[in-house]
């Protein structure tokens, strides 16, 4: 019965393991990497229960569910998760590859179990304040694990996603408060009741901006996106992966499921406001990362459009609309994170990653360049790659909703991504400048190429298998508009416990 | 230190230290019930440490503490995830707690016992660790002291400061 609060547990112990047994070696990445496949056993485990629309309570403590904090895990929670674990597992090995266990920051294996376990609560909770509790969290660990390794130069880009952050964390307190005084409950499920019984209420409306300006924050959407693009490149690369990949996703999470899930579906002009600035986020990313002129910047840059595309998808707030965003969100987490680990791998082989000085790699290392191109081209949305399945869906979503200009929008962007991709493309793979080293003896790359050729392979695998993987983005995109499904669910726990402390 | 030394506040530090400490306690003990709690009380017991920092400076401090916060904070979120999984461990929802009652103890008699509050000592622990090594680190760099000695560097402190770039001519940092 314990299984919903299992994927917050284990990154938990994992971490006290790795903050007693402190020092550095062989054994403590071994035990690592064994429980990160544990976390993703535990997700795939979840997802193969919930699949067929079934809702996973727990009660914790066993409290009622209005008293007490519920984690409940459906469909759409149990993917995240799942996808999480994977990428941490890749990007952690990809991290142990990159440096020798002798010289890796002893603290860095806790943190990111630490981040982890705020994460999966992020996906798993079914309270409005434990979720602020688990952004907290999640947001604590990446602002030490932002300056763990930094210099001077570092802690200053990274000083805005701290400032920006806490402000956001002080808004979301604030939210909290006003939905309590609004609704009487945190409990999701207690308000997504009382906003079906209620009447229609400029209030609901304004608590929802609140809420959403905050998720906003922390998904970079436009005009709060301004925090994103530089602190993220002073990251290590295996931890830029998985922020970029996996951190920035967590905002949109929280924005499908408050605006699917908890909050009323006819908030009118705001889901309209949302599509517009989804489609300037999207465009300003994209414009963004052509700018930048080192790997790390681009792929920054580029989260910001990517989360606006996944926005804009849920503007329309229909279900294939929704079922569109899931599919580009999961999709994302795969691929974004292991362009990042290529362009590591790159980087590492011409000891750079300014576009400048790189070089020479596909007459060297054409593997990495096919994993590269496969990848690449998937976040463009070349057809049958798993990009583009997203896109189609989001087009036609749009186009069932009468929003041309979104999905207009929406096409250019992906012009945009296909031009900032070429860039990297020709810069490192296909010049062949003088002077340029690709340094093909270090062992490294090998190893490195290979644990990032796991993701490529799953982001394959979504992409040719597009018939089943786009019936689980529709079954989950489900299961987060049924309001009525989530609450009966919450609520016959609570009839199980019959409301009192058993 | 900072400043002279002063007779006077070395004194009144070293007995508060004691009393702030036995109101922490009854702080942690009455937070089942009532308003308090191991967060608060963990907050009083940093504040007499620090306190006494100031009394007796930050080197000599941490030659007389002999322990290090991170261990016992460590040890604490211990505490409080171990007792929240013993009722995983019996088939119960995660943090449930038990309590009871110990009848014909000496000078009490019937006291009132729960596994809530090893919860709040671990807490307690977590607070008191995390606050110390915050602050103590932070009044080293002002102080001009070492903020990691060589104990705290092994397993804190970074051997290297830059992962990707080893050579000196690095680029990628030329960002806007």
């Amino acid at each position: 019965m314990n299984w919903p609060a299992a994927p917050v547990l284990l990154p938990l112990v994992t971490a006290l393991i790795t903050l007693f047994w402190g020092r550095p070696g062989m054994a403590r990445r071994w035990v690592t990497a064994f429980s990160l496949l544990l976390q993703f056993a535990v997700g795939v485990g979840l997802v193969m229960s919930t699949y067929p629309g079934r809702v996973l309570v727990l009660g914790l403590g066993a409290w009622p569910a209005e008293l007490g904090i519920v984690l409940v895990v459906d469909l759409m929670s149990a993917v995240m998760v799942t996808l999480t674990a994977l990428v941490a597992l890749v990007a952690q090995v990809y991290g142990f590859i990159e440096m020798r266990w002798a010289i890796s920051h002893p603290l860095r294996i806790p943190l990111i179990q630490f981040l982890l376990a705020g994460i999966q609560l992020t996906f798993c909770t079914g309270d409005l304040f434990n979720l602020f509790v688990a952004f907290e969290m999640m947001l604590i660990s990446s602002y030490a694990l932002l300056t763990l390794e930094a210099d001077d130069w570092d802690i200053k880009h990274a000083f805005p996603y701290v400032a920006v952050n806490l402000f956001g964390s002080a808004l979301f307190i604030c939210g909290c408060g006003l939905v309590y005084s609004l609704f009487g409950t945190l409990n999701f499920a207690g308000i997504a009741r009382r906003t079906l019984e209620m009447e229609r209420d400029g209030v609901v409306t304004l608590v929802s901006l609140l809420l959403l300006l905050v998720f906003g924050i922390k998904a970079g959407l436009f005009p709060l996106h301004l925090w994103l693009p530089n602190s993220y490149p002073t990251l290590p690369i295996p931890l830029l992966a998985l922020f970029g990949g996996v951190l920035t996703k967590v905002g949109v999470y929280v924005i499908i499921r408050a605006l699917g899930t908890v909050l009323p579906h006819d908030l009118g002009i705001l889901h309209a406001w949302l599509g517009g600035f989804a489609l300037v986020t999207a465009v300003v990313g994209g414009i963004g990362a052509i700018s930048r002129p080192f790997i790390r910047g681009i792929l920054s840059f580029h989260i910001v459009s990517q989360v606006g595309l996944m926005l804009l998808a849920v503007s329309f707030m229909t279900p294939l609309g929704l079922a569109a965003a899931v599919m580009i969100l999961w999709h994302n987490l795969a691929v974004k994170s292991s362009l990042f680990l290529i362009g590591g791998t790159a980087a590492l082989l011409n000891r750079s990653d300014d576009l400048s000085r790189m070089g020479g790699l596909w007459s060297r290392v054409p593997w990495l360049g096919v994993l590269f191109l496969v990848q690449a081209l998937s976040l463009a949305g070349i057809p049958p790659l798993s990009g583009f399945w997203g896109k189609y869906m989001v087009v036609r979503a749009g186009l069932e909703a009468g929003e041309h200009l979104l999905v207009a929008g929406s096409i250019g962007v992906s012009v945009l991504t296909l031009f900032s991709m070429v860039k990297i493309w020709l810069a490192t793979f296909w010049a062949e400048p003088d002077g340029v080293v690709v340094r093909v003896e270090d062992p490294r790359w090998r190893r490195m190429t290979g644990v990032v050729a796991v993701l490529a392979v799953v982001s394959l695998a979504m992409g040719l298998g597009a018939e089943g993987f786009s019936r689980i983005a529709i079954e989950a995109a489900r299961g987060v508009l049924d309001q009525e499904g989530y609450v009966r669910a919450v609520e016959q726990f609570l009839g199980k416990t019959g409301g009192v402390t058993p | 230190m900072l400043g002279p030394p002063s007779f006077i506040f070395r004194s009144v530090v070293r007995f508060l230290f004691f009393l702030v400490n036995v109101f922490a306690l009854y702080l942690l003990l009455r937070g089942h019930n009532l308003p308090g709690g191991g967060f608060i009380a963990g907050l009083a017991s940093a504040i007499s440490l620090i306190l006494l920092s100031l009394g007796i400076g930050l080197a000599e401090l941490h030659r007389v503490m002999r322990f290090d916060p991170m261990r016992l904070a460590t040890a604490g979120l211990a505490l409080a995830l171990g007792t929240g999984l013993i009722p995983v461990g019996m088939g119960r929802p995660f943090l449930e707690h038990f309590d009871g009652y110990l009848e014909h103890v000496p000078l009490l008699g019937r006291v009132h016992v729960g596994t809530p509050l090893l919860f709040d000592f671990g807490v307690y622990l977590v607070v008191v660790g995390i606050t110390c090594k915050v602050i103590f680190v932070l009044g080293k760099s002002t102080q001009r002291l070492v903020a990691l000695v060589a104990e705290d560097a092994a397993r804190y402190a970074s051997p290297v400061e830059r992962p990707i770039e080893e050579t000196e001519e690095e680029g990628g940092r030329n960002g806007s």
